[in-house]
């Protein structure tokens, strides 16, 4: 970390290899895009370089880096559901699917729930955040947190029983 | 289902990814890094503190007194008389870099005045930090350092222009093929993100954020973002308009005989961009606008415009703040032709052709400076030259730090 916030390339790389992979399967899982998975994690990454000079190293980056993923992924997606309530039309409906295999349903039920609870689960069951560091991550009440990730599970519960 | 296999599942279930996104993202992150320089923490000693509370005071106490009364109106007076002119190119008043666009090329003015010819491109754009250039030519866009190293080139199917290299510093702007097209500062990536655009050069999003404003074939003032393709806002644009400019959150429309503001306020959310209703500028009764550009904070508007004297063509520069409110600065006879702030405002660069001259006026207190011979500074050898284009005066500041 310090010798990429010394402008290291090889640092850089390193600090980019450790983490791309999580950060766009998280975008993936929040947007259901994989183009604009890839703009987010991208972007994610540009704008934690941009800040490097101002990061507190004794922190660790992964939450960092993943805060700004699920805010700016959560910011699409809730542009693009005003978007399409705006102009009616599912031009993204094709790259809403996943590829055919393990989780396939998982993947359908998931895209089926609000961006904000999708992000809920993303970050407590992929990136395996506690309530209370979502809560900071994305500046909202633990108890929020919570309710949102109580409703998500529900949700997908019921999806993939009903699916069976 | 059970929180270990949603667990499971949310790690191991494929998702699409293209095979070279990793690699594409990591050399749009090197270009970035490269374009990054380090903060430097304030120094702020006790003696130079107590140095400017002392001149601070003693501004104030000028101001207020009787006598002081005189140093306000030269602060606020018209400065009718052009500076004495300089001795040639031998430094930039106010510091920075230049990017001077003259017949054989654009060229690089070091703050100490040294100069250098970039290449045999016809127009140029600063990167926010002046760690590169990109410049066009013909159908090619190319990036390339201050000292003319090239880094990399983009050919398009169509001619170049208009480059305008984004605040954050990592996408570029141009137009090729009467559309409006953005590639990533390494030169990937290239898209259209409308095929039918105005002639004018496209202005981005000074909040380091990837929307960028144009105009389109139809005359419309357009929000676009410059990632997704997805157009945000339209409104209609000032009729005749042949530039636009967007800093802090004013967006600056000029045509020959008009100027006008519009207030933008940018939504992290999902209400995108706020574009607010125009605001004409005042201009005299008859006046052309030459040029017009916003301060780097987007509070002030400086403009060059043209007026007919008794004896004769005279050049007007007028500086309007945020409130519409003009105050002529200077005025002389002939044509002037361009405007340019200084990287940190404060001072304006005026471009003089009647009298091969650039002009460094201060738009508050201090004296103007002027440059003369202009022309043959940057056509060495040359038999006629002609007065050059500015095309920047780097560098304002890197916005790109979000997150």
């Amino acid at each position: 970390m310090r010798e990429a916030q010394g402008g290291s390339r090889s640092a850089l790389a390193a600090l980019y290899a450790a983490h791309w992979r999580r950060a766009h399967r998280a975008a993936y899982l929040i947007v259901h895009d994989a183009a604009v998975a890839e703009d987010v994690a991208q972007d994610a990454f540009l704008a934690a370089v941009g800040a490097l000079d101002r990061f507190d190293r004794r922190r660790p980056f992964a939450p960092w880096l993943h805060r700004i993923v699920a805010n700016r992924a959560i910011d699409w997606a809730r542009r693009e559901a005003l978007r399409r309530r705006v102009d009616g039309a599912g031009e993204r409906e094709q790259l809403a699917r996943p590829p055919e295999g393990l989780g396939e349903d998982v993947m359908e039920a998931l895209a089926e729930l609000p961006a904000e609870q999708r992000a809920a689960i993303v970050l407590r069951y992929l990136l395996d955040y506690t309530p209370g560091e979502i809560a900071g991550m994305l500046d909202l009440p633990r108890g929020t947190v919570n309710s949102r990730l109580r409703r998500a599970l529900d949700r997908l519960g019921t999806q993939l029983e009903a699916e069976r | 289902m059970n929180e270990a296999r949603l667990r499971s599942l949310l790690r191991e279930a494929p998702i699409p990814v293209s095979e070279d996104s990793e690699r594409r993202g990591l050399e749009v992150l090197e270009a970035a890094l490269a374009e990054r320089e380090p903060r430097r923490a304030p120094v702020t000693s006790p003696r130079r503190l107590a140095l400017a509370l002392a001149v601070a005071a003693l501004l104030g106490a000028l101001l207020l007194s009787p006598a002081g009364a005189a140093v306000r109106d030269w602060v606020d007076d018209v400065l009718t008389t052009a500076p004495r002119p300089g001795p040639g190119l031998a430094k930039i008043p106010g510091g920075g870099r230049l990017l001077v666009q003259s017949r054989s090329g654009p060229w690089v003015v070091q703050a100490d005045g040294s100069r250098r010819l970039l290449g045999n491109f016809e127009e140029a754009t600063w990167s926010p930090r002046g760690l590169y250039v990109a410049a066009a030519s013909g159908r090619t866009l190319t990036a390339l350092k201050p000292d003319g190293t090239p880094r990399w080139s983009l050919s398009a199917a169509a001619p170049v222009s208009d480059p305008r290299w984004s605040p954050s510093g990592y996408r570029i702007a141009y137009r090729s093929g009467g559309g409006l097209r953005v590639t990533d500062a390494n030169g990937t990536r290239d898209r259209l993100i409308d095929p039918a655009i105005a002639p004018v050069a496209p202005a981005w999003s000074p909040l380091g954020l990837s929307q960028l404003a144009y105009v389109g074939a139809d005359g419309s003032l357009r929000f676009a973002d410059g990632e997704s393709r997805r157009m945000i806002e339209r409104a209609r644009a000032l009729p005749g308009i042949k530039r636009l400019e967007w800093a802090g959150e004013t967006l600056l429309e000029a045509s020959a005989t008009a100027l006008q503001l519009r207030s933008i306020s940018v939504s992290k959310l999902a209400q995108g961009i706020e574009v607010g209703p125009p605001r004409g500028l005042p201009l005299p009764a008859g006046a052309t606008v030459r040029d017009a550009t916003l301060s780097p904070d987007g509070e002030k508007v400086a403009s060059v415009l043209g007026v007919r004297g008794r004896l004769g063509p005279r050049g007007l520069v007028v500086v309007f703040d945020d409130g519409g409110g003009g105050r002529r600065l200077f005025n002389a006879p002939g044509r002037l032709s361009e405007v340019a702030w200084a990287p940190h405002g404060g001072r304006l660069l005026i471009a003089w052709p009647s009298t091969d001259q650039w002009l460094f006026l201060p738009t508050g207190r201090g004296e103007g400076r002027s440059v003369s011979e202009v022309s043959a500074a940057f056509a060495p050898g040359a038999r006629v030259a002609s007065f050059p284009r500015i095309e920047g005066w780097c560098c304002s500041g890197w916005i790109g730090q979000r997150g």
